[in-house]
């Protein structure tokens, strides 16, 4: 009877030796599996540790521009709170922030961007123009100031009489005054120019008999429906400072036909609203086709 | 094996939380109108020694030159900014829009505008356009402004008429100012300096008012208007007709003086 319950204790001790050798087999692949998928939980922990410090930050950023803009509309003095090294840096860089988009703002309400150059000698001046709020070209004038103030290199086209704004407005001591009148007068002109171009784009069907250059005429043939004879229409732009035309003048063969009240309507259409959108009134009516 | 899946479990969910983390930072970037990521990164330690101070000096030098700017863009345009906010409602690689609110104050005049800006850039075509435009905060009453822009959009325009109008009625407020200083017995100011009127107290209990009334057309004209208007009692008309003419002509000649 010893025997077999002897035989019975070897068995399970064989049976978990051999269970133990097993599993000897299998750890090590275990774990340096384990130990690859802890480093990988380590670098995450870094990595969402570093995004969240980021996005702490960039949110101080932006309260830090948040009351500085509030200490400028209220024309406050910059509070000085704990000066660690980061909230110094954060505060510059609120600063930066506010700086650059006010810059940017003065350029975009059609500001100077006046920059000096040779060494305060001179200035260079940009000349934005834009028209039914699309921005379209931009000028540059460069004046010189010492030793005396004069106009130097620009590209602004040679029918825009640059020299006599000067003098008219008195560049030598008014300086804005110069520049407001000529940014007056180029974007009198982009304005005229755009409106030919929305012209041609939006009514193909009417005829650009003369244009020129400044845009300071425009010749147009309508064809009317109802009278089945076409009106030559001439706009005149003779304040150049000015997008709209000065005179209207219609010719037909119809003589009664510009004086009919329908025309007469149309003349003052054209003389207060810029020429496509009249025209497109125009076309509305049955006026023209 | 369990602890296999449990970290493999865990793994996900930081993943998932990282991903996260990343969009929301992509979404900071886009409201930086400045390119602060590595500035901001190396705030938060990451990044080589001596960065720090490095940036901090190149910060400091950009700050005060963009500070000297702004003077200079100030003097020039005659307009002054105190704020600027600007939110990216729409962006991607080829066309951005954005919500710009402008405030500040030309000359003794305040104003607050807001509009929507469209930039597109493909290529070599670049575009800009300005769209609802509203005038939120405005003083000056006699300049119907917001007919002027928020129909055509033309913020240029009407920068450029408000700084012509407040040159006009800065020239009206000296001189007014002027002539109650030269005149104080005769003239005052009921409405203040800055008023379209001025009233005259000439002899025989006779009442004159200047009014200098500053017109902006919807092109942006601005066109000063002076008139004499009378308020007189019966009995002075004849005595009055000679006074009033030779007052006029002095105010006429005054004013050139100064205007």
């Amino acid at each position: 009877m010893e025997a077999a319950s002897t035989k019975a204790g070897v068995l399970s001790h064989l049976s978990l030796l051999e269970v133990q050798a097993r599993s000897r087999r299998t750890q090590p692949q275990q774990q340096s599996r384990v130990k690859e998928l802890k480093a990988k939980v380590e670098a995450l922990k870094v990595q969402k540790q570093q995004l969240e410090a980021e996005i702490e930050t960039h949110q101080n950023l932006q309260k830090l521009r948040l009351s500085l803009d509030k200490q400028c509309a209220d024309e406050e003095d910059v509070e000085m709170e704990e000066d660690s090294e980061n909230s110094q840096l954060l505060r510059l860089m609120a600063r930066h922030t506010q700086l650059k988009d006010l810059l940017h703002a003065h350029h975009l309400i059609g500001g100077y961007d006046i920059i000096k150059t040779r060494q305060g000698k001179g200035v260079c001046v940009s000349l934005a123009t834009a028209y039914e709020g699309v921005y379209l070209d931009t000028y540059n004038l460069e004046i010189d100031l010492k030793p005396t103030v004069k106009i130097g290199r620009h590209n602004i086209p040679p029918f825009i009489p640059v020299n006599s704004l000067a003098e008219v407005n008195d560049m030598q001591t008014n300086m804005r005054a110069f520049l407001d009148a000529l940014s007056q007068h180029l974007n009198a002109f982009a304005g005229r120019k755009q409106q030919l171009k929305l012209l041609r784009e939006q009514h193909k069907s009417i005829e650009v008999m003369e244009s020129n250059v400044l845009c300071s005429i425009l010749v147009l043939m309508f064809k009317v429906p109802s009278a089945k004879t076409a009106v030559l229409c001439t706009l005149d732009y003779t304040d150049h400072s000015s997008c709209l035309p000065t005179r209207v003048h219609f010719e037909c063969e119809d003589k009664q036909l510009p004086d009919s009240d329908q025309w007469k309507k149309n003349c003052s259409l054209l003389m207060e609203t810029p020429v496509h959108t009249a025209l497109t009134a125009m076309k509305k009516m049955g006026d023209i086709v | 094996m369990e602890e296999v899946q449990m970290l493999e479990a865990q793994i996900e969910r930081l993943q998932a939380e990282v991903e996260a983390l990343q969009r929301q930072q992509q979404d900071n970037q886009k409201d930086i109108t400045f390119q602060f990521r590595g500035q901001i990164a190396s705030l938060c330690g990451r990044g080589p020694v001596g960065e720090k101070e490095r940036v901090m000096s190149s910060l400091k030098e950009e700050v005060e030159e963009m500070e000297e700017d702004l003077r200079r863009q100030t003097q020039m345009n005659g307009i002054s900014l105190n704020g600027c906010n600007a939110k990216t409602l729409r962006s991607s690689e080829s066309k951005v829009v954005q919500q710009l609110c402008l405030s500040g104050r030309c000359s003794e005049l305040d104003f607050q505008v807001e509009f929507k800006l469209s930039e597109v850039k493909v290529s070599s075509f670049h575009s800009l356009v300005i769209f609802l435009f509203s005038l939120l905060i405005w003083d000056f009453s006699a300049f119907q402004a917001d007919e002027l822009v928020e129909e055509s959009c033309d913020l240029l325009l009407f920068f450029r008429t408000l700084r012509t109008f407040s040159d006009r009625c800065d020239d009206r407020s000296k001189t007014f100012q002027h002539f109650q200083q030269k005149y104080p017995s005769v003239v005052s100011l009921p409405g203040g300096c800055r008023s379209e009127v001025m009233r005259l107290s000439v002899v025989f209990s006779c009442v004159l008012f200047v009014r200098w009334s500053i017109d902006v057309s919807r092109e942006g004209g601005v066109s000063p208007n002076i008139e004499l208007l009378t308020k007189i009692p019966d009995q002075d008309t004849s005595k009055m007709c000679k006074k009033r003419h030779s007052l006029v002509f002095h105010l006429k000649r005054g004013k050139n003086a100064i205007v």
